[in-house]
């Protein structure tokens, strides 16, 4: 499997290791989240048969973390983002 | 009290030749990565251009002035490859960057191995998952990868003549791979 990267271009997915849903950009904020709220964010993930957003980290590369998005039925990659723009315009991270 | 004198000394001091190529430890190579300071891309180019004539490389490809060679590394962050013998490397680039770059020294760290000759891209095609043909990986190109499950940086330096980088704690793996896949190809 190719994963596209937006800088270096089409790699082999043995370069990366996979994280797992996206989701986790998300957390909330620990002074001010219920008790429910951060078990949710910690334990419950959606397993979607169908497109599905992960994080995945270019460990044999260039060590940038990844938004994948693909559909988890066909295997095809749909998108391919750097976590660091998602988070960015998701209002995350600086 | 014994009178103790520190030399350098190369991690491998491999030389070999294998038919018409050549495989050997470019021990007189020092190796500093400098990472880019939030919101500082303008002012490392700039002194990236005084301090050493070098622009800022693209990603997947390496700049050079003269022997100097950066390589990108990730996303913000690039290594200078350059001839240097003593340990003060990275307080060389300190100097000529003045602050621009987060700098670490890296040259312990990486063994650097030449590779060059005919038989060398259907060498490194069985252990380089890129493709390396001139289309895709032009004189100047680099990458960070994996070759043999262990991590490596690959730079072309001419059509067939490349730098790989790998882990100094496996230098002798890698340089066996290396061997090995001469021996297979030639």
């Amino acid at each position: 499997m190719l994963i596209n990267h937006p800088l270096l271009g089409p790699r082999d997915a043995a370069e990366f290791v996979v994280k797992g849903d996206a989701a986790l950009i998300g957390r909330p904020d620990g002074m001010t989240a219920s008790p429910q709220e951060m078990h949710d964010y910690a334990y419950l993930r959606d397993n979607p048969a169908g497109t599905h957003r992960e994080l995945w980290y270019h460990e044999q590369g260039d060590r940038s973390w990844l938004v994948v998005t693909r559909d988890t039925l066909t295997h095809e990659v749909l998108d391919v983002a750097l976590a660091r723009d998602v988070a960015r315009a998701e209002g995350r991270s600086r | 009290m014994a009178d103790i004198t520190l030399t350098a000394a190369p991690i491998l001091g491999l030389d070999l030749t294998l038919g018409a190529n050549t495989l050997r430890e470019r021990d007189d190579l020092a190796l500093v990565s400098v990472a880019t300071p939030q919101g500082g891309e303008d002012a490392l180019a700039k002194a990236l251009k005084a301090g050493f004539k070098l622009a800022m490389p693209e990603p997947t490809r390496s700049t050079q002035a003269g022997d100097t060679h950066a390589i990108r590394t990730a996303a913000d962050q690039m290594l200078l490859v350059f001839p240097h013998d003593g340990p003060d490397a990275n307080t060389m680039v300190q100097g000529k960057l003045k602050g621009a770059g987060y700098t670490t020294d890296q040259t312990d760290v990486w063994v650097v191995i030449e590779a060059s000759g005919p038989d060398t891209l259907a060498a490194l095609e069985r252990l380089c998952p890129l493709d390396l043909h001139d289309s895709a990986f032009p004189v100047g190109a680099s990458a960070r990868t994996v070759m043999e499950h262990m991590g490596a940086m690959i730079l072309r330096m001419d059509a067939d003549r490349f730098l790989l980088l790998s882990a100094s704690s496996s230098a002798g793996s890698f340089a066996h791979a290396l061997e090995t896949s001469y021996k297979n190809v030639i």
